[in-house]
This record gives structure tokens, sequence and C-alpha cells, in this order.
């Protein structure tokens, strides 16, 4: 005859904190691996914006980053950029250079694309359509949030591929053709994977979308 | 006596990979840290002086020395926070005399103030590279030059940037026949800085040194003295004459609203007399 045996108390206690620390534990570790749990993710549809033609939406895994553009700072760099994201040309290409809270750049149509990608050769890819001339004469702030054109170490090669800075950098000013201004979503980019060993980033993150608002 | 070499040689093999290994674990464990000047003109440890100047031109100081060159043969030191407030009204003085226009032209962008230059342990006042559109200035040079040297500098930002415009053999020709320049500027000991009294085709004992450094000093005698002065040594000097008008003529190629002293709106204090 098998004799029930109860538990005591202080072994109820032991078992419930065992319990307990259990499902701290593991619902510490979903938290944690889900870096965008607290990144607001803005919709384009509940805003208002003065100039909704120049209006653009960048969705990345976090969510979506509102940009305005500056036709009147760069008309012609600007015509360049709304034309490749009407195309849908930036879908699933790579966010192929970050620097942790400085930069993320994107945009090598060539050479980033998901289930393409040549990290031999990432950044160096063209559009197809030609370069374009540097627009630098202009007057503007590279504060956080701006975003800009990428060149090759001389002007007027100016293509495709964009960055957003991620800090203020006063010396990009006329260096880099700018483009725009992030409104809303600039969280969504600091989440962006980047490596703190590389500029250059293994296995990274791809812009699900990149759209005009109309 | 083979295997010894042999061994010496697997030693050798074995330690230049155990090098190669702990530099890749080290550059693995090293962050990377965007360094916005250093991308932009690839020379390090420098700091922002000033940036909201009216033509544009950044100017940024040597926060600790830095090394430049593939053999590491051009150096400066860090500058000193009194000289560099000393000297930046005097540099920014000269250099606001240049339009973003002009500037924009010559690819000249970036002034970077640091102490003792020196290439292959000589000492120089400035380095200028119309590529990286930098000019290193060596705020602790010879102080009664200074200003004149800032142009000379320029100038060079301008025949590296205009070469074809700068027709050395015809500038050769302007010079007596007997005349030879050194086959470079440090190969010469004409280092004079001092302008000389009795010109004879030379503004300086440097000027003879090379026909490029010659047009340097002609330039930043023009930018630096009276336009009557320039006048006085145009009547009485032939040779100087015709470089003077080599130098503006094409200057004014460069860019027609070039402003020489005389034709502009400048307080006369900046002027030699």
């Amino acid at each position: 005859m098998i004799k029930k045996i109860k538990a005591s108390n202080s072994e109820k206690a032991i078992l419930y904190f065992l319990i307990l620390l259990a499902v701290i534990t593991l619902s510490t570790f979903v938290i944690l691996k889900n870096k965008c749990l607290f990144v607001k993710n803005y919709n384009p549809k509940d805003m208002n914006f003065k100039n909704s033609n120049n209006i653009v939406i960048l969705n990345a895994s976090c969510g979506n980053v509102i940009i305005e553009l500056y036709p009147e700072i760069s008309p012609n760099s600007v015509k360049r950029f709304k034309m490749l994201i009407s195309s849908d040309a930036y879908e699933n290409i790579a966010f192929h250079r970050v620097i942790e809270n400085k930069i993320v750049q994107a945009g090598d149509l060539e050479f980033g694309r998901k289930g393409s990608l040549d990290y031999g050769k990432i950044g160096t890819g063209k559009s197809g359509l030609g370069t374009i001339k540097s627009e630098i004469d202009n007057h503007f702030d590279y504060t956080k949030g701006s975003v800009g054109l990428a060149r090759t170490f001389k002007n007027d090669t100016e293509d495709s591929q964009f960055f957003i800075i991620l800090q203020d950098e006063p010396l990009f000013e006329g260096e880099y053709t700018p483009v725009g201004k992030v409104l809303y979503g600039l969280e969504v980019l600091e989440k962006i994977k980047y490596q703190r060993q590389s500029e250059y980033i293994l296995r990274p993150d791809f812009i699900n979308s990149f759209k005009m608002l109309k | 006596m083979y295997h010894i070499l042999r061994n010496s040689n697997i030693m050798l093999i074995d330690s230049m990979n155990l090098l190669r290994l702990i530099i890749l674990v080290f550059i693995w464990i090293t962050p990377v840290y965007g360094n916005s000047i250093y991308n932009l003109i690839k020379i390090p440890n420098l700091e922002i002086y000033e940036i909201n100047t009216e033509n544009r031109l950044k100017y940024l100081y040597a926060k600790s020395s830095f090394r430049l060159g593939v053999q590491k043969n051009i150096i400066c030191e860090s500058s000193n926070k009194n000289d560099l407030d000393n000297k930046y009204n005097l540099i920014y003085k000269n250099l606001n005399r240049y339009s973003y226009n002009f500037l924009k032209k010559i690819n000249l962008k970036y002034i970077v103030l640091c102490e003792n230059l020196s290439i292959s342990g000589i000492n120089t006042a400035g380095i200028p590279d119309n590529i990286m559109k930098t000019l290193i200035l060596d705020i602790k040079f010879n102080e009664k030059y200074f200003e004149r040297v800032i142009h000379h500098e320029v100038f060079h930002i301008i025949n590296d940037q205009y070469k074809d415009l700068f027709d050395e053999d015809r500038w050769i020709k302007f010079n007596n026949k007997n005349f030879d320049y050194a086959k470079c500027s440090t190969c010469s000991d004409r280092l004079g800085l001092s302008a000389f009294k009795k010109t004879k085709g030379f503004f300086t004992e440097y000027s003879q040194s090379t026909a490029s450094e010659d047009m340097a000093e002609t330039y930043s005698h023009i930018m630096t003295l009276s336009p009557e002065k320039i006048k006085v040594i145009k009547e009485k000097d032939f040779i100087l004459k015709r470089k003077i008008e080599f130098i503006k003529f094409r200057i004014l190629k460069i860019d027609k609203d070039f402003m020489f002293p005389g034709n502009m709106k400048m307080s006369m204090s900046l002027l030699i007399k």
C-alpha cells in the first residue's frame, strides 16, 4: 500500500518559486529576443501631412519610417529617388552598411537584393539608370534623421544608394546630396541590424517596402 | 644546415600565422566607430574648430598628432588651444577672401590646423591636397611670412586642380636664358622667403627653386601686396610683369569674378605695404 505523503509548506513554497522563476526566465527570453517590442509603429493613414506628395514610407523589420522629401533643395536627386520608390525598386534591398547610432545605408539594387546578395560587391552596385549630378550647393543642415544620396569618392556619381544619419553630421553639408528628412520612425532605423566589428553587415536586414504616400 | 633553415622557416611561418590570428582576433573584438571627419578626408585625430563660415570652408584642428602618407612620412602635432585661437582670425581673414564658387572650382573645402608640420623630416608651412579638398596648415610657421604662405599654399591647390592652365614650359621662358630652376623644391638650397629688394624676375629666393614654387610665390605676392606696390614692381621688372599677368589671366579664366587686391572692396589692413 502506497502511503500518500503531503508536501510541507516550505516544500510547496520552493515549488511555487521554481515555477515562477521558470515563467519569468521564459518570458524574459521572449521579450529580449523581440528587438521591436518597444518600437512604435507609425501608421501614415492616421496622420496628416502638409506636403503629402513628398511623403514616402519605408517599411523595415520594426515598422514604418516616414520621410519627407525636399525637391526644392535637390530637384534632380529627389526626382530620381521618387522614380525608384514608385517602381518598387527598393523592395527587398539590404541595409548593407550600418554603424550603430550613426548611419544606415541601403539601395544597392545590383548586389543588395534579398536572395542574390553578393557580399563581395555589395555597396558598389548600380541601378542601371546612370549616375546623376551632385546637388550640394543649397544649404542643408545634416541633423539626425537626414536622408542623403550616397556616392563614390567623386562627386556626380549618385545613383540609387541612400543613407539616413542617426546623429547630427554637420560636415556632410556641401558634401552629400540631401533628399529629405525622417519625420517619424527613427527608432525603427535604430533597430536595424548592425555589427560592432564591421560597417558591412553579414545577413543584413532588408527594406520590406518603400512607397510614396500618394 | 638545410634542416636548420627549414625549421627556422617553419617557425617563421608559424609565428606569422600566429601574428595574423592575433590581428584578426583584435579586429573581431574591436568595435567600429564611424568617424565622419576621417571618412571624409582620411586624416585621423581631427575635431571641428569652425564650420559656419561665409565661404563654407570647414576649419578642423588636430586633437592629437597624426601621421599620413603610405610611408607615414607626413607628421603634424596637436594644436595648442592658445596658438589656435591666436592664428585662426588671421587664417580666416585671408581665406575668407576666396568665394564659395572659387573654392568649389579649385576643390578646397577643409582647412586642417596643426603644429610643426613636416614631410620626411623637412618642416613645411602647408600641404595642399586638392583630391581630398584639404589644406593642412602649420599654425606655428614663421609669423613674418604666415599670411603669404596661406595664399602660396592655396595656389598649389589651384595649380594641382588646373595643371594644364599653368604651363611650366611657358613660364620658364619668362626667365633669363641662363637661369635654371632646381629639380625639386627640397633639392635646392634656395629656401629664403624674404622678399627681394631688387627683384630681377623673382620675388624671393624660394621663387628660384622650381617653376611651380615660383608661380606660387608670385601669386602669394599678388594677393598680399598693395596694388600700388605691384604696379611699381611691374614697371621696374619686365619678367615679373609677365609673370604677374600670366597668373592673373589664368586665375580669371578659372573664375571671372575672382577679386584681386585693388579690384575688391577690402580692408587696407589686409595688404602688406
